[in-house]
């Protein structure tokens, strides 16, 4: 454990850590969980055995939404700490038994869900969807998620966004069965080895089918594929950033919808990569729709919980759920739809809406079903 | 503490749609995704707890070809000191009386305090191995164990689950063979990166002849039961296939559990 202890050292730079607190001050959990990250830099460094500090419920309670690293005023790396410290616990074996499913369901299946490899296009059966393995032939990738191939509540975003790529003449193909978990939330569970293997084997179908350019459906695929392959030569967009270009000029969605809608920043698109912009452009362009914003949104958006492996493990704290709270934000500034733009955020906030009872008030959207209804 | 566990490598069916093959006396296993019984994951991980316990070393015994491999490097990254396949064209079409008879030639001339299993396997469910091995090694045995209390001075005491939730403790002297249970742990999980890191750790293999066995002592020779002919359950009254959306069926599903008295 001590050269574990050591590399953590020299890899997160601890030593450069002058606690100012910025990095728990900013985290969406630390109010209510045991977790305290700035606690975590200082211990790593002060501490002669970290076996017992790796066994921690709380470490599990991350989300990734990476918040503390955005934060740093030194330029450290807190989340990756923290996943390191997952890493340590994964190679150990002793992790809660829904991330063992999950991690295992990723290497068997190919997907964290444990569903069979060979129904994983099912969702698109009666799209006539053109597929690369089976001699499709298209200028971009469409990289569907493992979530939004088999949850049954996700899986209408998929066929949403085809309806809203088949309206602006977007063409694409998918990888059929042939796609595998793209790795986000297994390397951010820890287990880097297994992101690596199907991170190849992402690779090679690209290269395969000698692919330059790929949507994405999550921010989660979105961020690991752009951020973590780095492919040189290989452009990576969500799916906002496409229908926001094709909505400028004549807009192909043209229909009215009167409703007052709000927008939740998902972590991975927003904070992490930017993307504020083309979501609200995008609610904005539909007429009749009158658009507010989340006094919390953009950089200071507050995070779901659905990241960093969180929609496997239970968080240890017994506080609200974020989600919950996020909606109560949204009925009270009277908000009849939750737009979002990412599988994890959808599920997060739509089950909040039922815990909270406010089924009859909120709906919760992904953006491209909304666009769907306007078309 | 010297222990054994026998493993076995099963296609994972609880998601696969299943077919039953040419010779309609096996199911089609192309496109199956194969890893270790559930049973067997547990055992593992029981032996490892008892070497960290008592001290001792753990071997790992599977029978089967090559990709069998892949299982018992799984039980190696979990801690497994040492690993056995049993191979041979002979030893195709086993029953488990002829499995057991096979490992039990192999278990014979090693060292041993205990011997783990399985309760049963996930593809045929027969769970015979564990407890006919235990009468061909000529030792004791306990099935459907779910608590190994302690071990000490050579005698195991151990609990296994009754019907209606009884408890029955059994005080043993060893060696013994113990079919363990799902549920008597938490199995651990093996990274990757811990399989890489056994890659290179040697996998003893055996035949018919190493162990001393003729032809007619396994493979269907070798066997008391033969499987004729496997095929779908016929299909009965009373299904009714909903269909829809999601939200659809749970709506029509809501319904008839209402009607039918079964939620107020």
């Amino acid at each position: 454990m001590e050269a574990q202890k050591n590399e953590l050292l020299q890899k997160f730079e601890l030593y450069g850590c002058f606690q100012c607190g910025k990095c728990t001050g900013g985290c969406p959990v630390s109010l209510k969980s045991k977790l305290n990250i700035r606690k975590l830099m200082i211990e790593v460094l002060l501490r002669e055995n970290l076996s017992n500090m790796i066994q921690r419920d709380e470490l599990w309670d991350c989300t990734t939404c990476k918040t503390c690293t955005l934060r740093c005023p030194r330029g450290l790396e807190p989340m990756d700490l923290l996943i390191g410290m997952r890493a340590l616990s994964v190679e150990e074996g002793h992790i809660p038994k829904t991330i063992i499913e999950a991690l295992e369901g990723a290497y068997k299946y190919g997907n964290p869900w444990n569903a069979a490899k060979n129904k994983r296009s099912d969702w698109a059966n009666e799209l006539e969807l053109k597929v690369f393995p089976q001699g499709g032939k298209a200028a971009n990738l469409y990289f569907v998620c493992c979530t939004a191939a088999y949850d049954t509540r996700v899986q209408n975003v998929g066929r949403s966004l085809v309806q809203c790529f088949r309206q602006i003449g977007y063409d694409f193909a998918t990888l059929g069965n042939d796609e595998t978990c793209c790795g986000s939330e297994i390397r951010r569970m820890g287990e880097e080895g297994l992101f690596e293997m199907l991170m190849e084997g992402n690779i090679e179908s690209i290269n395969k089918y000698d692919i330059r350019s790929i949507v994405t459906t999550s921010p989660h695929c979105y961020n690991t594929i752009k951020n973590d392959y780095a492919q040189d030569g290989l452009e990576v967009r969500h799916y906002t950033q496409i229908l926001a270009e094709a909505i400028e000029g004549k807009n192909p969605f043209s229909g009215e919808m009167r409703k007052v809608i709000t927008y939740h920043d998902p972590c991975f698109l927003g904070k992490q990569n930017g993307i504020f912009d083309e979501p609200r452009q995008i609610l904005q362009s539909i007429p009749g729709v009158t658009f507010i914003d989340f006094d919390r949104s953009r950089e200071n958006s507050l995070c779901c919980e659905g990241g960093g492996g969180r929609m496997w493990v239970e968080s240890s704290d017994q506080g609200p759920r974020l989600a919950e709270i996020r909606v109560q934000d949204a009925v009270d500034m009277g908000a009849e739809i939750l737009a979002t733009a990412c599988p994890f955020c959808l599920l997060t906030l739509e089950d909040a809406v039922k815990t909270t009872g406010n089924e009859e008030k909120l709906r919760v959207m992904d953006i491209s079903e909304i666009l769907v209804e306007v078309l | 503490m010297e222990i054994i566990v026998c493993i076995k490598r099963v296609p994972k069916t609880a998601e696969a749609d299943l077919v039953i093959d040419k010779t309609e006396r096996d199911i089609e296993k192309e496109g199956l995704v194969f890893d270790i019984n559930e049973w067997d994951n547990y055992a593992v991980e029981e032996a490892i707890l008892l070497k960290e316990k008592y001290g001792g070393t753990v071997t790992a015994i599977s029978m089967g070809p090559e990709e069998v491999n892949e299982t018992l490097r799984r039980a190696l990254a979990m801690g497994a000191d040492q690993a056995i396949r049993l191979t041979d064209p002979g030893f195709e079409g086993s029953d488990g009386y002829a499995i057991a008879r096979v490992l039990s030639r192999a278990i014979n001339p090693l060292a041993y305090d205990l011997v783990l299993t399985g309760v049963q396997a996930e593809d045929d469910g027969y769970g015979q191995v564990g407890p006919t091995l235990a009468e061909l090694l000529g030792i004791r045995h306990v099935a459907i164990v779910n608590q190994i209390e302690g071990i000490e001075n050579g005698r195991a005491r151990v609990h296994r689950e009754l019907e209606g939730g009884l408890d029955e403790v059994i005080d043993l002297e060893l060696p013994a063979v113990l079919t363990i249970q799902t549920g008597i742990n938490e199995p651990r999980y093996v990274s990757i990166i811990g399989i890489r890191k056994v890659a290179q750790k040697e996998i003893k293999v055996l035949g018919l002849q190493d162990l001393g066995m003729k032809l007619e002592e396994a493979g269907e020779p070798g066997s008391m039961t033969v499987v004729e002919k496997v095929f779908f359950p016929p299909v009965g009254e009373g299904a009714q296939m909903l269909e829809g959306t999601m939200d659809e069926i749970s709506d029509k599903v809501i319904a008839i559990l209402k009607e039918k008295g079964g939620v107020a």
